[in-house]
This record gives C-alpha cells, structure tokens and sequence, in this order.
C-alpha cells in the first residue's frame, strides 16, 4: 500500500479518496446532540478511538479526552476535520492500517458511507469485517445500520427506490440482502463477525441527526410508558415540522409504542457490540448497566442532553449540559419572559406512568366519557394542589399541559419539571391553557372524539373544564391562549411583534384547520373533509331554516288577516273608543317615569 | 329552535340551570331528546336538519343513534336530572304518601287501544295507598276518561301542556311533575316511560304493570313495547328491586353526565349570544 503525506500532517491518503465530495451533515445538532453525548459515554479517557465516516464535528469535540482517528472517503471533509482529529485516513476501509486497533470503533453514519466511490465494492459484511478487526480484543464498536421499513420511509411523500440524489449512486432498501434489515439480523451478523451485541438504542425521528436515542430492549418492555410517549412524539413532531409526509410520524411513532414496536419501527438503530477479550485480559467491558435507556435532545430552547438512567429506585434524570453558544440558556428571571428551562431542574426521579394526553385521546375516542372525566378531575385536582394561598401556580406546574404530565393510575406528576413559567400563573389560567392545547390538538388533529362538530377550540375548552369540574369561561380560556403565546415567545425567542402574531393565530384556530406543523397528506384530507362536513351541516340548517321561515311567514300573514279582519269589526271600534282614556293616561304615567328615573340616576351615580 | 326542544319547558329549565334566569330560552344549536326513547332519542315524524347535534340523555341511546346513522350526537343528561340539580333537596320519607300512576298516553295525533276501566280495577287491587293519577293532557281534557279515574277515588292531575309549535309550552312542566312525585312514595304506569325514569330519580320505588295500551299506529321501528319488556324485565313488575331500578335510571336519565352551566352553553350554543337574542322577547 503506497501512503502519501497531505499538506496537514496528520492526513493520511492511502488511495480511494474523493476530492469532490461532502459528506458532513447540513442539518446539526447543538453541540452534537444525544449521538455526541452517548459516544462521549462510551469512549473511556485515553483511549483509542476509530471514527469511521463522516460525523457531526461536533462529535469529535466530545472525543478531545481521546485519542481520535478518522476514516473518512471525502477529502473535503478530512481538511475540515483534521484539526479535530489526531489522525485522519481518507479514503475506503482498505485504507485502514492493517496492524492498528483502537479501543472503541464509531461507525455512527452506518457502513455505506465508509466506502469510497472508488476502487473494489466491499459491501457491508465486509466493511463490517474490515471495522470488527480494527476494534481491539475487549473493545466496543458503536454501528449504526438504517431500518429500511422506518418510520421515516412510512410517512414520506416519495418512495425509498425513487431518489436520484447525489448520493443515490446505490440505494440500500428491503432488497438489499447485504445490509441486516431488522434488529434480529442485526445481532446474528455482529455475532457472525465476532462481536457481542449489547446495548441496542432506536433512533428517532431521523437516524442521521436523531434526537432521540432510546434502548430499544426498554422500548419493546415499556409500550406504557409516559416518558417514552412524551420523547417520541416530541422527536417526531419537532422532526417534520417544515416537510411535507403522508402521515403524522408523531401519531405513528406512539402507536408503534403501544404495540411493543417503536424499536422495530425506528428510522435507525445504533447498537453496541464488543469484541471479547482474551480471557486472561483484565479490560473486559462490565459497565453496559450504567449507559443510558434515553438520551434526548428537546427543545427550544435546548439545554443540552437529557439522560434517563438507571437509578436504585427507578429512572431517573441526568443532564448534559449544552455548551454550545448558539442556543444560550435562557437566565430564570433575568428578563420577562414568560417561561424558561431550568437545566438544575433535571436530577430526581423520572415519573412513572403513561402520558395523560394519550390516556384522554384514548378516552376520547371510544367516548368513554367517564374516563375522560376521571382523568380530568384528576388533573384538575392536581394542580389546584400545587397552586398557592392565592391560588396561583409556579414553577414546572404552571406549564403542567397533558403533554408532559404523567399519571400512574393513583398519582399525577410532572414528566420533564424544566420547563418552568417565570411567573405565577392563575390556577384556572393553568388549568385552562393545558385544556386548551389538548381540545387544539384533538379537533386539528382529526381525532374523532364524543362532542358536537358545533363546538370551536375554546367551547371545547370550556366543556373539558366543565368534565373537569371547573366552570371556565371564554374569557378565562382568552387568558389561557395568551398565555400560551407568550410561553411559547418566550422559549422560541420570539419578540413582541412575533408574540402578538402568535396569540391572533392560535385565537384563531378552527377545527377544521389542519394541525400546526409537519403538513400530512392524511392531515390535510381530513381537514378538508371536516370543512365540507361543516358545510354540508349548514346548508341543511339553512334549507330546514328557509323552510321554517316559509311556515312561519305563512302562520303570520294569517295571523295579521285575523288581526285586520277583527280591528274592522264594529266591536273592535267601540272597545278602542272605550279605553283611549286609559292608554292616555297609561302613556302619561310612563313619561313620568322616566323623567323621574332620568332625575335620580345621576344621583345615584354620585353616590356610588 | 326546533319546537320539540321546547317540549315540558325542557329549554326553559336548561336555561335556568345555564345561568340565563327565566327569561325565554334562547335558540338551541341542536335537538334536545325531549323523552326517554328506544330508539335515536329523536321523534319519529319530526323534520330535523341532517347532521345538527343530537343532545341525548345517555350513553346507550348515543351508541343506538350512531348506529342507526345519526352523526353528532352528544351525551348531555336529561333535562330532569338538570332540574334535580337545581332542587336537590329530597323531602323525608314521611312526607310522601301513596302513588303517581301515569297511565300511558299517545301525543295528540295517537289514540290509545285499551280498556280504562280494567286498568283502574288493576291499580285499586294493587296500590296500597292513595292513588294520583297523572293524565296526558289531551286525556286530561277529555271529560270521560279523566271522570272514569275520579270515580274510582283516585286524586286526577296534569302537570301542564307540553306545547306544540312554540305555543303554549308550560315553562313549569317538569318542575311541577317533580314536585307532584316527590308527594308520592311510589311512581307507577303500565309502561315504561320517562315519567317512570323521573320518579325514580326523584326517590320513587317504580313498578310498571298492567295493559300496556298499544297505540293504533305505533311505530314498530325500534321494537315497540315488547321489546322494552324484553331488554329492562327487571323494571317490570309490581314490585321492583330498586337498588337496580336507580342504577338504570341513573344512565337512562345520563345523570353522570350532566354538563356545568359553562359546558351546557357551549353545548347547547349558547355561549356567544347575539344582545337581542339576549333581550326578553316574550
């Protein structure tokens, strides 16, 4: 193998290389996201690590307490990255020093981009092999491989076998039988390989900038899981939010939760294997226990990782916080705003229970009334229970909506407490805003639900207050919706031109508007067909009205050809004639009156 | 409004309850049930617009009314439990004293097959206190069926006109109904019908028994009377078990799902009144 020397020390060009070519991701996560997190977990200080293919850079700021080498096909890459990097080889698999192992081997873009347009294809299980004996004896390689039934492919608009992008000069999909296609391919080919399989995290809503790693063995366990739900719907929705998809991937996502298969569904997966050791070797890796079950970025704004792990007495919260100065923490009552998110927030145990706003939706469709008034007495009770002696509620309780509460079958608890309102809320307010958002999402979402197609987003409100043992009011619900605008100016970083828009379009949301967000074709159809529901409705209401006035009309003209045939009668006259005194007198007595009245009332005005 | 939601003063009490006082109730965006009913919770014969909410009084008949076609159809409670609502307070057991017997009625335009007199012999061998009869209106003013019942001692009442066309509806219907089984220790009638249901859950033990008078022209679309005694049987009889009797009344009469004032003006359409619908206009 002939090596040449690049410009910059440390690259190192063994043959295959691609000059005019990019692989870095456009869309990147601050500070590297929940990837960036896990694999600064895995690599123990001092160690040697193998990046193989293109990364987040911000990936390898994560490695700087290791010792890094990257693989790299694009050479425009390798001169972006060099710095980063102790050593960077650029060009395909075959490059790779045969005598050098490291102890942890990232392969987090999968195998297909390791290889270089040029030069022999290997395909994965070779790459595969090529990567398995770079990885020391007792070390771990971290692999990503992309689910060709994921979610990501469910809910877009142009088929996996349709792209003609660059990077289409091969297109892996079911067909391909190189490439494992499920989790159980998956472990059988790392096991064929040599390798252990171990930890298995799904990767949501999009496997190349996931923002949401889970274990895959917890999510196949926990299909209940109020933490889960909540994760996954935020990844999928905040995920989508400027593409066009076939379907809602937050809706799908969730139910493949329910039905045991958000890790089957997932877009990817990264999983861990090691590589056993020598038996006499004392590095054999033990501490698989302590990795996270979820690493997941939310946000905005973001603060960092957040880290579910295992804790004596459950789950519990870990943070790694962001350093990244793009999304700059908002400071807690530095300023006005309405809310913020308190990273400090984020250390006690993670609530069990399953999220409220799928137990109500559940409820909601199979009109199981009961529930729904259970469950929302329950709420209401709850936080009428974190509010003040002057029936105020502050901190992460204020912000309490269905989608970040959990319930266990006996108690209510808050699933993510950084979110936090600046300000004391009014508990109605509260109460009112989180049945707000639920009554948008229910109606704009298309869900079919037990109340009359009459009732507007605020008149839905009030009747899940009134479910809730609450009168609101619309002006409470007013309140409520100002409320939310301002919440959410505050953690988008709105200024108050941009607030004021907020709160006139989220006053504004009709049932028949499709959901706010990632524009879904099934969304979008349903929207239209409530909006022609609508119109079929009224103009049946105005053909029976029109009818209805026709009878009426009729009833009247008779009634008026009585009147006038009865006012000409003889007796009409001399009856007419005998209490003409008295309506004159009457007339006086009532002019008297409001004189009087006009006389006092300024008087009484005064006195008050 | 459709006239039928003004039925026994229904929207007059639903009004009340929503807060808006005893002024005339104002139009109601959809079709209150104005009965107990086997069938939609609609009146068979009545014109009603496609796809205006149907407000029923429970959860069985919405489920029956989606299964027969009909879309919008919410679960408000009936409007007696409303009523019960605003007038809690049950007398004690002391104060009430023998039957309300309701003879079961047609409406104007139906003519009931039976024989009275029977009817009466049956009440006298089975009551065991004195006996109010509660005629239907129409039956109410014809003078031999009302005298047929005073003869035979019974205390004979009507608690109103129910109304037709917007005309002449008894605002006080229902309260005055309530108000007449709470005097009584026991509420009767030889079929099972909303005046039934009412007594119930105003503290009655029921029975229903006796001829149960088939209308000449009754609509056999829902079953009919036979299938009333073949789906509650529990509720038929001289005696029944009450515990039983309130459970069912209970959902029949949609007491669990009695809406707030605020919900019941949202629901009812109520919410966002126009000033001259809000004035009194009669």
């Amino acid at each position: 193998m002939t090596t040449e020397t690049a410009p910059a020390d440390w690259i190192t060009l063994p043959g295959g290389e691609m000059l005019a070519w990019s692989d870095l991701p456009q869309d990147r996560l601050a500070n590297g996201g929940p990837l960036a997190a896990l694999a600064a977990r895995l690599v123990p200080p001092g160690a040697r690590v193998l990046v193989a293919g293109p990364h987040d850079p911000a990936l390898l700021d994560h490695l700087g307490h290791a010792e890094v080498t990257c693989l790299l096909r694009s050479h425009p890459d390798a001169v972006a990255l060099a710095h980063r990097a102790a050593r960077v080889v650029v060009g395909g698999p075959a490059g790779l020093p045969d005598d050098e192992t490291y102890d942890v081997v990232i392969a987090a873009a999968g195998l297909d981009p390791v290889e270089s347009v040029e030069g022999a294809r290997l395909g994965w299980d070779a790459v595969l092999a090529r990567l398995v004996a770079a990885v020391r004896p007792g070390g771990a390689l971290l692999l990503r491989v992309d689910n060709p039934l994921g979610l990501h492919r469910l809910v877009g608009t142009t088929p996996w076998y349709a792209r003609r992008d660059d990077s289409a000069w091969a297109i892996g999909g079911v067909l391909d039988r190189a490439h494992p296609a499920n989790r159980d391919q998956l472990r059988e080919r790392l096991s064929v390989a040599g390798l252990l399989p171990a930890t298995c995290w799904a990767a949501y809503p999009d496997v190349s900038t996931p923002t949401a790693l889970l274990d895959a063995d917890h999510l196949d366990r926990d299909a209940g899981s109020g933490l889960f739900d909540a994760v996954l719907h935020g990844a999928c929705a905040e995920g989508f939010t400027s593409a066009t998809v076939l379907q809602d991937p937050a809706r799908l996502a969730v139910d493949a939760l329910h039905a045991g298969r958000a890790a089957d569904l997932a877009p990817g997966w990264l999983t861990l294997a090691h590589r056993p050791a020598d038996p006499t070797g004392p590095s054999t890796p033990t501490a698989d226990r302590d990795l996270p079950v979820a690493l997941v970025q939310t946000g905005r704004p973001g603060i960092g990782v957040l880290e579910v792990l295992h804790g004596p007495s459950g789950w519990r919260w870990g943070l790694i916080p962001t350093n990244d100065a793009r999304t700059p923490a908002v400071a807690p009552f530095a300023s006005r705003e309405a809310a913020y998110r308190d990273a400090d927030a984020l250390s006690g145990p993670v609530p069990s229970g399953r999220l409220l706003r799928t137990l109500l939706l559940d409820a909601a469709l199979r009109r199981d009334l009961t529930t729904v008034r259970a469950l929302l007495h329950g709420y209401a009770g709850w936080l009428a229970d974190q509010a003040d002696t002057d029936g105020r509620i502050a901190g992460a309780a204020a912000l309490a909506g269905t989608d970040n509460v959990v319930f266990d079958g006996e108690r209510y608890a808050v699933l993510d407490p950084s979110w936090r309102a600046a300000a004391a809320l009014p508990a109605d307010v509260v109460l009112a805003r989180g049945l707000w958002r639920f009554a948008a999402g229910l109606l704009t979402g298309g869900y079919a639900h037990p109340w009359s197609s009459t009732l507007d987003v605020a008149g839905l409100t009030v009747v899940l207050g009134g479910l809730a043992g609450h009168d609101l009011d619309r002006a409470t619900v007013g309140e409520a919706v100002e409320a939310e605008a301002a919440i959410t100016a505050a953690l988008h970083g709105l200024d108050a031109g941009g607030t004021v828009d907020l709160a006139t379009e989220l006053h504004a949301v009709a049932p028949t508007d499709p959901p706010v967000g990632a524009h879904s074709y099934q969304q979008l159809r349903e929207a239209w067909l409530r909006q022609r529901e609508e119109l079929t409705r009224l103009a049946a209401l105005t053909a029976w009205t029109e009818e209805l006035l026709t009878s009426r009309e009729r009833a009247l003209r008779r009634a008026e050809a009585t009147i006038g045939l009865l006012s000409g009668s003889l007796s009409y006259r001399v009856g007419r004639l005998a209490i003409t005194p008295a309506r004159l007198a009457k007339r006086g007595a009532r002019a008297a009156k409001r004189r009087a009245v006009a006389v006092l009332a300024p008087k009484q005005e005064e006195q008050q | 409004m459709h006239h039928a939601n003004h039925f026994y003063g229904h929207a007059h009490v639903l009004a009340r309850y929503a807060g808006l006082g005893d002024r005339h109730p104002p139009r109601i965006n959809g079709y209150v049930q104005h009965g107990w009913n086997i069938g939609d919770g609609l009146a068979p014969g009545h014109p009603y617009a496609e796809r205006t909410p149907s407000l029923l009084w429970s959860e069985q008949t919405r489920r029956r009314a989606w299964s027969v076609g009909r879309r919008n159809v919410v679960v408000i409670g009936a409007p007696f439990s409303y009523l019960l609502a605003m007038r809690p307070e049950d007398p004690p057991a002391e104060d009430r004293e023998g039957t309300i017997w309701y003879p079961f009625h047609g409406w104007e335009g139906q003519h009931v097959k039976g024989d009275h007199r029977k009817l009466i012999a049956l009440i006298r061998d089975t009551e065991p206190g004195p006996v109010t009869v509660c005629l239907y209106w129409h039956e109410y003013r014809m003078r031999n069926v009302r005298r047929l019942y005073e003869r035979a001692g019974f205390r004979v009442i009507c608690h109103g006109y129910r109304g037709h066309w917007w005309k002449d509806t008894d605002p006080e219907f229902l309260d005055r109904q309530l108000t007449e089984l709470r005097r009584h220790r026991r509420v009767a009638s030889n079929r099972l019908t909303s005046a039934i249901f009412y007594g119930i859950a105003a503290g009655c033990e029921p029975a229903v028994y006796g001829d149960p008078m088939i209308l000449s022209n009754e609509d056999p679309t829902f079953g009919g009377t036979a299938r009333i005694r073949r789906q509650w049987p529990q509720l038929h009889g001289t005696t029944v078990d009450l515990t039983t009797a309130v459970e069912i009344a209970r959902a029949e009469l949609g007491t669990g799902h009695r809406c707030t004032p605020a919900e019941l003006r949202e629901l009812l359409g109520w919410a966002n009144l126009q000033e001259e619908e809000e004035d009194r206009d009669d």
